[in-house]
């Protein structure tokens, strides 16, 4: 397997375990609007997830801009430079005091990323699979 | 009671307190789940969990046989016996309304003109007879608002005495037969002198269709001043809802203080709680008894519950009860006496911590002394029926300082900790001090601590320590922390930078300065919220405190902020007014480890929640401690289209009182539904929609800015007047030279106008932050009675009052008639007071004559007065008497801890005070801030540029 095979066996990886979290956020705000949980330990589980998952995401990107896959690149770079901006701005952690106010934007937010991921998804997918193909020819 | 049958063998339920309700565990297999376990037989509906042995009246064979039967034509004729008129509910504020005629003669009234005679006038005229007929008497003339009956389609409230009457009449003859739509009244507001006693009319009635009450006493449907709704005829959609473009919201004040006068909640002690077992909602007077009396059907969510069998037998003395006298089925208002399953442990005793600031600012102000003395005069009236209340005292400055006593002792020990990075607790014990036990050695170390940091220079305040270590000290029980700060916070965690910019203020980036500066205040409130503590915040400066970050900790656990700035003790108007406040606080019968949750009938949704609470779940509020007279706003949302012809809304404190017992409050709003858009804005409470705006307008300017926050309120206004004028006028979506509104919303406009002249809002480079962050958390916390004189004060003319005035009448003081808060009322030998609730101005004008300031200030002439704050001296002349009756009736007349400082301002007197003074007539014009008729006109023209459909 080449450079862009493994790659892309490694963004294939990655997305799936972006989408698993983006999965888990939205399950737990249904959670927080049934009240299964509240809102204290629910921030708190949650702020875990929020730097890591930016982090291996802009690590994924840089890995993209490191190997020159530009399409890649491109697709990722406006979602590095949304987290950057709230992480800049201090607004990337749940707040448990303003968290029924700002619910409904969370969860559009998630359902966004999620979608994103799962379209990255199958963009790295195909990518390998591409990859795969002309390794073998 | 029936108790065991109401669960299955081996089930007990445990009352979760972190979610609010039950956990039901099966012992067997120790399954658990929340929904309550079903069994063969159908549910008991109350399915409030009982564990405790069945009462003398378990057995069901004689209870039956002695229950009465409520055949169902019997219960159908007692429906038809509450045919009668609903009665409105009381005055909305308990001070006396003055003016007889209703609003017929209102419309009539120019006082303050009969005066103005040529040459030396007389500064007070004996003969205004106008106001003498029924004066006194609180608010009859009101009870018949001019919105019922009578009066043509677009006729302005001007009838007679006798159209009055015959409406009157009118009505109860309707009434009698059944539900009336209600009468609209438009009303144009340009060019029509404003009453300020509008303001003190009651929300329009509420006219539930016959039937819908199960009692036909007066207070089985909610008084305003616990629970009111900006609409009280509640649209069967939502699209009629937006199409009004009325916000549609709860005004929630569930632990009202009971004043002189008021009816005490009853207490409904023989802990049979009747919850519905789908929504768990109490049962109210709004049920309906079905199947021939032996199933209540919920009125929120219709579920058909059995009514438990003691609602029809004295348990203590053994005999048939009456259910019909049953309190939950004849007061909106009941408190319940919860059994053991509401606790989670057992009920905190009070705990009161106070953090004393003792840095040099602190000390030099008489913050310290002042404070102490209070303390130690407040041990008293402390709550503490059951000799469990605990005491803390930790004072800061560089270091903190605990104060150890052992129960028993007399003496204190100091320890001092100056690791602030790694803040501990010097000893485990006696730092939380028994207040019965050890009476005595508090005394002598609060007599003591005025003068021990007499000579104390530090500068520098350890707030986040003192704080932190407050948390640690009483974390395993829940308290009341009272902070007194002199300085901002500069040590440890929790420092805070002084980032007061006068550039900044009046541009858009001043809303930073109204949001936090540090995490650390919103972060300790999360974990104050989960030990059950409650922060309050008394802060004096001499300079920067940062209001805004401060407040933050108040705002998430429920507690107060009290702001003196520049506060000095040797001014005894300023020691009088905290050690009033202060004391009323710490006297006040706080409820404890609270919840709140509000429960709508089905197809309704609590969409948002304002105030100092914590939200804990989509419809539940923590309360660490329920501070009395604290207003909470709440937003409703539509979702399903309303089919009943009355909604219910339920709001149920669980708290604990001082006195150790687990209570429930429960406050039910019932409010008839409507397809009808008049119907609907002639159903709107003014005062009530002014509240929650505030409180929206509030969190507007610190999520985005303040001009967003003003801008957001005149677009609604423009957009209720607008749709108005489309859908209720003639004009139609046409011009109009008029602005029209309803009757009963004909003080709104002006009201916003308040609200966007206030402190809180203003456009203004001149107000420091610290002023604004705290007009702001009022704003946001005072119940409606105090909030409207703070956007809308009232404004008295003294010299000229009637000659009653001031003296004892049926209602207590009688005040004068208030005033348009317009600068064209003040006179030049004039005598005028402005207040707000949290501050009395005293207008004299340059031509006062010398008769009237040797009768009021003891002084031979106008030269001689010195304005600025003081203390009016009581002199041996009537005139004197009744001014200083007005001021103390001003000052005790409302709920709420304050007591507002009496400023004299004279007319060619210092600018600063003079402005401010001036800030308060609302209707005058001011900077860029429009006088109220051109901000009408400004809306007019709005209204006819746009078109609203
Ligand atoms: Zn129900």
């Amino acid at each position: 397997m080449t450079g862009a095979g493994w790659l892309f066996l490694f963004a294939v990886i990655a997305a799936a375990g972006l989408l698993f979290t983006m999965v888990f956020f939205i399950i737990m705000f249904s959670d927080l609007e049934c009240d299964y949980i509240n809102p204290i330990d629910l921030c708190n589980k949650l702020n875990t997830f929020v730097l890591p998952e930016a982090l291996f995401h802009a690590f994924l990107t840089l890995l993209f801009l490191l190997s020159g896959q530009w399409i890649a690149l491109f697709i990722n770079a406006p979602l590095v430079a949304f987290n950057l901006q709230k992480i800049q701005s201090n607004s990337h952690m749940y707040d448990a005091t303003e968290i029924f106010r700002t619910l409904s934007q969370h969860k559009k937010e998630s359902f966004i990323k999620l979608g994103f991921y799962l379209l990255c998804f199958f963009y790295y997918l195909y990518r390998m699979i591409l990859a795969l193909i002309s390794e073998s020819e | 009671m029936s108790g065991q049958q109401q669960l299955p063998p081996g089930w007990i339920a445990q009352w979760d307190q972190n979610h609010g309700r039950y956990l039901f565990i099966d012992t067997a297999t120790n399954h658990s789940q929340w929904e309550p376990p079903v069994h063969g037989a159908p549910m008991n509906p109350d399915s409030r969990p009982q564990t405790v042995s069945p009462g003398p009246g378990h057995g069901p064979a004689p209870t039956q046989s002695k229950r009465r039967q409520y055949a169902a034509d019997q219960t159908q004729a007692y429906y038809g016996g509450a045919d009668m008129a609903p009665v409105g509910p009381p005055s909305y504020m308990d001070q006396p309304i003055h003016g007889g005629g209703g609003a017929g003669s209102g419309g009539l009234f120019t006082p303050g003109l009969t005066a103005e005679a040529g040459g030396q006038p007389p500064y007070y005229a004996p003969d205004t007879p106008s106001w003498q007929n029924g004066g006194q008497s609180p608010g009859p003339a009101y009870a018949q608002p001019p919105y019922v009956g009578g009066g043509g389609p677009h006729g302005q409230p001007q009838m007679g005495a006798l159209a009055d009457q015959f409406s009157q009449m009118g009505m109860s003859q309707h009434g009698a037969m059944g539900q009336k739509p209600f009468g609209l009244h438009t009303t144009n507001l340009i060019g029509v002198p404003i009453d300020p006693r509008e303001l003190l009319r009651p929300p329009p009635e509420i006219r539930l269709p016959p039937g819908a009450c199960l009692s036909q006493n007066p207070l089985a449907n909610a008084d305003p001043s616990y629970m009111r709704s900006t609409i009280n005829a509640v649209p069967t959609t939502s699209s009629l809802l937006n199409k009004s473009k009325i916000s549609f919201g709860l005004v929630l004040t569930p632990h009202r203080s009971i004043k002189d006068g008021d009816e005490p909640v009853p207490v409904v002690t023989d802990t049979v709680i009747a919850r519905c077992r789908r929504c768990r909602a109490y049962i109210n007077p709004y049920v309906q008894f079905i199947d021939g009396g032996n199933r209540w059907k919920c009125c929120l969510c219709s579920m058909s519950n059995e009514v438990p069998q003691l609602f029809d037998w004295d348990q203590q003395r053994n005999q048939p009860a009456d259910r019909w006298s049953r309190l939950e089925l004849n007061h909106s208002a009941v408190d319940f006496v919860a059994p053991t399953e509401y606790m989670v442990r057992p009920p905190q005793p009070p705990v009161y911590v106070f953090l004393l600031d003792i840095s040099h600012a602190a000390v030099s102000s008489g913050m310290v002394a002042t404070a102490t003395r209070t303390i130690l005069e407040s041990l008293d009236r402390l709550p503490n029926a059951d000799n469990r209340t605990k005491v803390a005292i930790i004072a800061f400055d560089v270091a903190l300082h605990f104060f150890s006593i052992p129960p028993g002792g007399t003496e204190a020990s100091m320890l001092v900790v100056s690791d602030l990075d790694d803040v501990f607790l010097p000893k485990p014990t006696d730092l939380l001090i028994n207040l019965s036990e050890t009476r005595a050695g508090l005394e002598a170390l609060l007599t003591k601590m005025g003068d021990m940091f007499q000579e104390s220079h530090t500068v520098g305040s350890a707030m986040g320590p003192a704080l932190q270590a407050g948390f640690k000290l009483c974390a395993s029980v829940g308290a009341k922390i009272i902070v007194l700060s002199a300085s901002l916070p500069t040590l440890g965690a929790g420092a805070l930078k002084n980032r007061e910019d006068n550039k900044v203020l009046g541009t858009a980036k001043e809303s930073a300065l109204l949001q936090a500066a540090s995490s650390f205040y919103k972060l300790s409130a999360i974990d104050c919220v989960r030990d059950h503590i409650s922060v309050d915040m008394f802060l004096f400066s001499p300079s920067y405190t940062d209001v805004a970050t401060l407040n933050h900790l108040p705002h998430y656990t429920a507690g107060g902020t009290y702001f003196y700035p520049a506060f000095n003790a040797t001014r005894s108007e300023d020691a009088i007014k905290f050690a009033h406040e202060f004391g009323e606080v710490l006297a006040s019968p706080i409820g404890l480890e609270a919840v709140i949750r509000v429960r709508p009938s089905r197809g309704m949704r609590m969409s948002q929640y304002h105030g100092n609470v914590f939200t804990r779940s989509t419809d539940l509020l923590a309360l660490p401690a329920v501070p009395v007279d604290q207003s909470y706003a709440i937003e409703v949302q539509i979702e399903e289209n309303l089919n009943t012809p009355f909604v219910v809304f339920q709001c149920a404190l669980l708290h604990t009182t001082c006195d150790g017992e687990r209570r429930i409050r429960v406050i039910t709003l019932a409010l008839p539904t409507t397809n009808n858009i008049s119907e609907l804005y002639s159903s709107v409470d003014q005062i009530a929609l002014i509240t929650l705006l505030a409180n929206k307008a509030v969190e507007r300017s610190m999520s985005h800015k303040m001009e967003d926050a003003r801008e957001a309120l005149t677009n609604k206004l423009t957009d209720i007047l607008g749709t108005y004028k489309n859908t209720m006028t003639s004009a139609g979506s046409g011009a109009s030279a008029a602005l029209s509104i309803c009757d009963n919303m004909k003080m709104f406009p002006l009201l916003c106008l308040g609200l966007l002249k206030h402190v809180g809002l203003r456009q203004s480079a001149q107000i420091p932050p610290d002023l604004r962050a705290y007009a702001q958390a009022l704003l946001g916390t005072l119940p409606s009675q105090l909030l409207i004189p703070y956007i809308h004060p009232t404004f008295y003319s003294l010299h000229n009052m009637p000659p009653e005035c001031g003296t004892i009448g049926e209602g207590g003081v009688i005040l004068p008639p208030p005033q348009p808060l317009t600068s064209e009322r003040l006179e030049r030998h004039g005598l005028f007071l402005i207040e707000d609730g949290q501050t009395i101005f005293l207008w004299v004008g340059r031509e006062a004559v010398p008769q009237l300031m040797v009768d009021v200030f003891d002084l031979p002439s106008y030269d001689q007065l010195r304005g600025g704050k003081m203390t009016l001296p009581i002199l041996d002349n009537p005139f004197s008497e009744r001014v200083n009756a007005i001021i103390a009736k001003v000052r005790e007349m409302r709920r709420g801890p304050y007591r507002p400082c009496l400023y004299v301002v004279k007319e060619d007197g210092e600018p600063p005070l003079r402005l401010w003074a001036l800030s308060s007539l609302i209707q005058d014009r001011a900077d860029q801030l429009p006088s109220y008729t051109q901000y009408l006109t400004q809306l007019k023209d709005k209204v006819n540029g746009s078109s609203y459909s």
